[in-house]
Parts: C-alpha cells; structure tokens; sequence
C-alpha cells in the first residue's frame, strides 16, 4: 500500500464517519423537533387540569448522600416542598465519613424506626433508618458505605413503599412541580417503566431555598459551553430516541422508575460507572427477553438543573468516566447489539452509539492526528482542508442553532434575548478547541475502560454562583 | 468560490462538501432568523396579552357578581388578533366560578359573541386553536355545538378527543355520561386523572348505572380498568357490585380491583378463603378489607397474615390491626409476643412505631 492508497483510505474512513454522524444527529434532529411539538401541544391541556385525584400514583423519592453535609439540609427541605400530592422521602446516608446524618438528625428531629426493613436489591447492609418526627414522609436510611451511588440507591429503593421511585441527586435542583411533570407518562401510558426529563445547567441561575428562583447563564466559559451542550444532548439526543422508544439513558440527576421492574432487573448495578444507563439498557434487555411491551420515555421540560464542572480538571474527569461508563454499559449488555427481538434499541440506538459515541473519539483524535502529519508531509489541499473544516463546523453550529431554536420554540427559559445571542456566539466558539479537548478526554475515558478503572462516588467543585445563592 | 461550486472538473467530494457548507450555512441563518422571529412574536404577544388581560379582567369580575353588569356595561371593541386571547382569558375566569357566576359570564359571552367565534376555531387547521374552541364552546353549554363535539370525541388526537369529552360533559351531563363511560376501556390513551374528573363533575348519580352495566359486561381486563372510577359512583352501588364480583369471579386481578373499592361493610364474601389466596397481592387487600370493617372477630385472620411469605401483605395486616380501634397498645403488644414468627413481630412493632405506639 502506498501512501497515496492510506491518505486516500482514511479520507474515506473519515468522510464515511462524519456523513453518518451528522445524518444521525439531523434525523434525531427532526424526529425531536416533531416530538415536542406534539408534547406541547398537548402539555398546556394537561396542566390545565392543574388537580390531581386519589387516582394519581404515589411516588418514592429517593435522595442517595454521601459527604453531602454543605448542602443536604436545603437539598432536602426543597424536596419536602415538592408539588405533589402524595409521596415519601427517602434520604440514603451512604457512610458519610462527614456529619451529614448528624446534620440531617438535628435539622429533621429523626429518630431510630424499627421498619422492617427487607433487601429486595443488592446492597451492603443498613445501620439504621430513621424517620423525623415532623415530617411524616421523610426517612432516612443509614448504611454501611458501599462505595457508589447504585449501592445508596438500591437500599433506598428497598425502604422504598410506593409504586414508582424517582432518584435524584442529593445536588440536583428541582422545579416545585418536576414530580408533576414527570408521572404524566405513568399515567398516560401503563406500559411505562421508566421515565427521564431535561437536565439544565444550573450555574449562573439564582437558587433561594433549593429552588430555582431566576435562570442565567453562568459566566464562566466551561459552564457556559455545557449550556449549549445540554441543549444539544437533552433537547434532541434524548427527545430524538424517545418517540422510537430507543433511548439508552436516562439521567442519574432525576428519573423516575416503576418500582416493581426495577426490583425484577435487580437496581442499579453497583459495579457500574454509569450505573445510570446500565439500568436502562438491563431494562430494555429485561423486557424484550420477556416480550413484555414497555414504554422508556422522555419528557423534554425541564424538570431538573444541577451544577456543571467549572475548572478543567472537574470537566475532565467527568467527560472520562462518562465514556468509560458508556463502554462498560454496552459491554455488559452486549447481547442486546443486532438482537432480533431488540427492535429500534438493537438496530439502531445501540449501533449508533457504539459507532459514534463509543469509537467516535478515536475516529475524532485520528482525523485530527491525521491532518497535522498530512499539513506536515505537505500532502494536505489547503483550500480542500478548509472547506471540510467549514462544513464540520459548520453542521456544528447548524446542530446546535436547531437546539436553541427548540428551547426558544418549547420552554425559552433564558428570558433576555442577550442571553439568547450569547448561546449563538457559544455555539460557534465551542467548535475552535473545546470539541477538540472533549474529544480528546473521550478518547483518555476509552482507553480507561479498556483498561478497567476503578468506580466510587464522584465530586466535584461547587460553582461559587450556587453556593453564594 | 463560485467556480468550484461550478467546475466539473473538481472532485466530486469536495463540491459536495462545498454545497454541504453553504446549505448548513443557509439552514443556519434561517434558524436563526425564526428563533429571533420567535422570540419577538413571543415578547409583542406578552404585551398584548397584558394589555388585554388588564383591560378585561375587571370587566369579568364585574360580571361574575353583577348578572346586570354582565348584561348592561359598556364593552371595549375586540380587534381580531385579540380573539384568541380573549378567549383564553375568559375561560380561564370561567374555569373558577360556577352556579349563577358562571351564568353571569356565559351572558357576557354572548353579547361578546364568543360563541361565534369559538366555533370558526373548531374547523381551525391548528390543534390548540380547536382546543381552545372546545372548551370554550363547552364552558358556554353551546348546545348548537353538541353534534360536532361529539363527533371529535372520535378523534385519534388524545387532547382533542378528552377535550371534547370534558365539553360534552359541561353540554349534557346526563347524556355524555351514557356515550362516555363505554368509551372508557377502548380510550385507555385517556388520562384517568381526565376520566375521573369528567365523572365526577356528571355526578355519582349519573355516573352509577352506566358505569355499573359497563363493568358487569366488560371482560376482565376491562373490569379492573373501570373499576378504578367506581369511588366516582353511588357507595351501596359499588358495594353490591364488588360483593358479586368477589364472590363469582376466580381473576386475581378483578379480586384485587373489587377488594380494593369494597367499603368497610361487613357482608363482603369469601375474606377467609381469600386470605390464602396464590396471589399475593389478592391477600393484602384482604388484609386492608379487614381493616375497613374493624370487626373483633376478624383479629385472628388478620394476626395469621402477619407472618405470610411476602412483605406487603404482612405489613397491611400489621397496619389494620394497628388501626383497630379495640385493640389498645396492651393488646397490640401481647399480640405482638404472642408471635412465634420474627417478621410478624418485626412488622407488627414496625406499624406500632409508625402509630406512635411503639
């Protein structure tokens, strides 16, 4: 092979790769756009009725902690003034090695409870539970420290009592009516057994109580790309699988479960890095198995805003676990890949993620590697170059420019039309450099799990605008 | 530039990565100029709307207290980008008020010709404008419009169908009742919170008897979905119909269904032989059956689901006896000794904690 044949191969490995990416994000694109126009169009009906009957499913929530002495108080309390006429919360103090039960016993008035507790999933043993004498629906369940949030999250969904759990981030900020929002899927279709909203970035916006009082946009750049980001990911990439039911993931920071499945499939897999998607993916594969007919839906309002990685250092090692957790999820239920029975989730979620998600970083850094050593060997056209450089940019732009155009179309959460141009500059400036990086920390997550890391509970940095607030 | 786009001598590839750019580059801009468009439709439409909604909510209040008022005060001209608005604005006053309020704004509607209008929005190409005639046209108890609401209750759009049917309702009562409540267990599409709602605003007395020849007829899927509405029907109604279905039917999910709506009367059938029943969610309501009637000599059957294989049943046993209001902490406690098995002591001092009888 000469080196003509391999510039010529690769630029046909390359040009293959980004014309099916950029199909693949265009068709979620339109299949998203159709799907909240029909959300909307219904959605104003439905919240109209504003009252809820005894008909309505009542809720566990689930609130896994460690360390979290800073926040778990307001954390809780916010959760306490959810608009929702029936549900119970259940706090899982995963062996703080801070005061966080101290603080939760104190600011709760709990006391020990023998509740008959029962391990229905796995999960290392309880210490105690507790349940405060001035909120009748809170309990807090102590454990030994399993080392993860599904190990937190499955004893919380042992103690759990009613149908449905929703686990949320013991950080995630909530609307008041996000557990309304929500259940609507449970309720519109029984069939349902999982459901997840949009995830926002809350950097920027002003937090009084736990609640979100004013959304902005953060002013520190990092945080400020992920705003775009997030549009992107939950406004077409989970809207876009959503109406197909092939969505492979819904968010650890808030999603909701009907319990009794959940229970079936065993929780949450502790040995996960992303326990999150792991239960999603065991649910499919569960349920196709059995032939039994499921819903895993998402609803596009945004339901829930956490705090983004402001410093380099936290977004790396996010983006890091994040594909080491998307190569161990679809490692472990592999055998969904092309199964007969796995419908859109086996023929086309899946392969699109394996190809695009998974792979796509090495495809990404070898494009970039691949220029410098052409531009080096003086084999690159420069006009050639800067017209593919153009259109991927380009698309980039076009992709993130139809999300903004969705959030203006369904929600406009960002009332000032500076914010709104600030987005449409982010959306060009994201493209020179910080796609690079992000491609790059993919590839570092790739290769960990290649390599088999190590999962435990994750931290990061508090922005300062939430933590002021 | 342009001669690239045009040379045929160019490879192909990159003409086509060419036109690519330039029509992402155009679908961009469109983007862009729609979600500007957007944005500014959205901002002159708040301030029409508040304009209005200023303007109009007084004269609404007016008219709710005053049936002269609503006959006789001088009305502002309605321009026609105002209509929508105008009628959002009125149902949702008409949303709050019922009796001769509701009458009183109905009466303004119609020197405002609403009606009209409302029904020019039902042949709307747009979902939300015939949404909005819907209601509006149900809110008004048009009459004139029954046939052609009626006929969207047939529609495949969830929205419009249980709108329709909502308009029906506030129409004829009695009458939707007799074509809804069979519809039910076809539109299993319509949210139940929507269903209920519908039934209870007809009423129990209307509601009772069609929904009772629909559940005796219906199969037993359809049996356990109507079931859920039965609260939304006459108690001695319910009670008799439960009392059968208990007694002549072997589905565990129809049992479930009738245990659950049976009241606390003290002749429901069979309680006995369906605490041992395979299911284990047929013997939990058993055990909260138990609890609703609260009779002395139910104790022992109660105490003997305190140690059944499965956690929930245990637990509304523990729960009843709990609630019993003759056995005091005493009797809960020698009860709770007296149990050889460790989960029915576990889960009877568990339900006393919860009590605060622990």
């Amino acid at each position: 092979m000469t080196a003509a044949d391999f510039v010529l191969g690769a630029q046909w490995v390359f040009l293959t790769y980004f014309v099916g990416i950029n199909l693949g994000y265009l068709s979620q694109n339109v299949i998203a756009t159709m799907g909240i126009r029909r959300y909307l169009q219904t959605a104003e009906q439905f919240e109209a009725e504003g009252v809820f009957s005894a008909l309505d499913v009542p809720v566990s929530v689930v609130v896994p902690a460690y360390n979290e002495s800073a926040s778990i108080i307001s954390s809780v309390k916010a959760l306490l003034q959810l608009e929702y006429p029936d549900f119970e919360l259940v706090v899982v103090n995963d062996g703080s090695t801070d005061d966080t039960l101290e603080k939760l016993i104190e600011g709760f008035s709990l006391q020990p409870f023998p509740e008959a507790y029962r391990a229905r999933v796995e999960c290392k043993p309880v210490k105690a539970i507790y349940r405060s004498a001035r909120y009748r629906n809170l309990r807090v369940i102590d454990k030994e420290n399993g080392g993860c949030k599904a190990d937190a999250s499955n004893a919380g969904i042992n103690a759990c009592r009613y149908p449905l759990v929703c686990v949320v981030d013991a950080d995630s900020i909530l609307q008041p009516d996000s557990l309304r929002r929500i259940v609507r899927p449970f309720l519109e279709d029984s069939t349902t057994v999982a459901v997840g909203g949009t995830v926002r970035i809350a950097n920027g916006c002003t937090v009084r109580q736990g609640f979100l009082e004013k959304v902005g946009l953060p002013s520190n750049f990092l945080a400020l790309v992920q705003v775009v980001e997030y549009l992107r990911a939950f406004l077409f990439g989970r809207m876009g699988w959503s109406p197909i039911n092939g969505l492979l993931i819904i968010s650890g920071a808030f999603g909701v479960f009907h319990k009794e499945t959940m229970v079936e499939v065993g929780g949450f897999n502790p040995r996960a890095v992303g326990e999150d998607m792991e239960l999603i993916l065991r649910l499919h594969r569960l349920m196709k198995a059995k032939r039994r007919p499921y819903r895993i839906t998402f609803i596009p309002d945004p339901v829930c805003w956490t705090d983004a990685p402001e410093t380099l250092k936290d977004l790396r090692s996010q983006r890091v676990r994040w594909q080491h957790g998307l190569g161990q999820c679809l490692f472990m239920n592999r055998s969904l890949i092309f199964n007969p029975r796995g419908g859109a989730v086996s023929w086309l979620a899946i392969p699109f993620y394996l190809i695009f998600e998974l792979f796509g970083p090495i495809i990404e850094v070898a494009g970039y590697v691949f220029i410098i050593v052409c531009a080096w060997m003086g084999w690159l056209s420069w006009p050639e170059a800067a017209i593919f450089l153009a259109l991927a940019i380009g698309l980039g732009i076009l992709l993130s420019t139809s999300a903004i155009m969705l959030e203006e179309l369904s929600f406009h959460m960002y009332p000032r039309t500076r914010d709104l141009m600030v987005l449409y500059l982010v959306a060009v400036i994201e493209n020179l450099g910080y796609r690079q990086l992000t491609a790059f920390w993919r590839l570092q997550g790739l290769i960990r799990w290649w390599r088999g890391g190590q999962h435990k509970w994750e931290t990061i940095t508090r922005s300062t605008s939430l933590a002021d607030n | 530039m342009l001669a690239w786009l045009f040379d045929t001598a160019y490879e192909t590839q990159v003409r086509a990565a060419l036109w690519s750019t330039l029509a992402a580059g155009l679908a961009t801009a469109v983007l862009f100029a729609y979600t500007l468009g957007l944005r500014f439709a959205t901002v002159i439409g708040a301030r029409r709307r508040r304009h209005l909604v200023a303007r109009w909510r007084g004269i609404f209040a007016t008219a709710v207290l005053s049936r002269a008022d609503a006959e006789g005060e001088l009305l502002p001209r309605i321009r026609r980008h105002q209509h929508s608005n105008l009628l959002e604005e009125w149902n949702r006053a008409r949303d709050t008020v019922e009796g001769s309020a509701a009458d009183n704004l109905i009466i303004l509607a119609d020197r405002l010709g609403l009606a009209r209008t409302a029904r020019g929005l039902l042949r709307s190409r747009r979902l939300s404008a015939r949404l909005l005639g819907v209601q509006t046209l149900g809110h008004l108890r048009d009459a004139d419009s029954r046939a052609e609401i009626a006929a969207l209750v047939a529609s495949p759009n969830t929205a419009l169908s249980i709108t329709s049917a909502v308009a029906l309702t506030e129409i004829d009562a009695a009458r939707a009742v007799e074509k809804l409540v069979p519809l039910i267990t076809a539109r299993r599409d319509w949210p139940r919170t929507r269903v209920s709602r519908i039934l209870r605003k007809a009423g129990s007395a209307r509601v009772s008897e069609p929904l009772y020849r629909a559940i005796r007829s219906g199969d037993d899927d359809e049996k356990i979905y109507l079931l859920q509405f039965a609260p939304l029907a006459e108690a001695e109604i319910v009670d008799a119909l439960c009392d059968e279905l208990i007694r002549t039917t072997h589905h565990p999910g129809v049992l479930t269904a009738a245990l659950k709506q049976v009241s606390g009367h003290t002749g429901v059938p069979r309680l006995a032989s369906l605490a041992r029943h395979e299911a284990w969610y047929v013997r939990m309501q058993v055990a909260k059956v138990l609890g609703r009637i609260g009779q002395m000599e139910h104790v022992s059957l109660l105490a003997s689901l305190l140690d059944d294989p499965e956690w929930w049943v245990r637990y509304r046993a523990a729960q009843s006896l709990v609630r019993l209001p003759f056995l005091g902490p005493n009797a809960l406690r020698d009860l709770r000794e007296r149990q050889e098995d460790r989960y029915a002591r576990d889960m009877l001092e568990q339900a006393m904690a919860e009590a605060g009888l622990a």
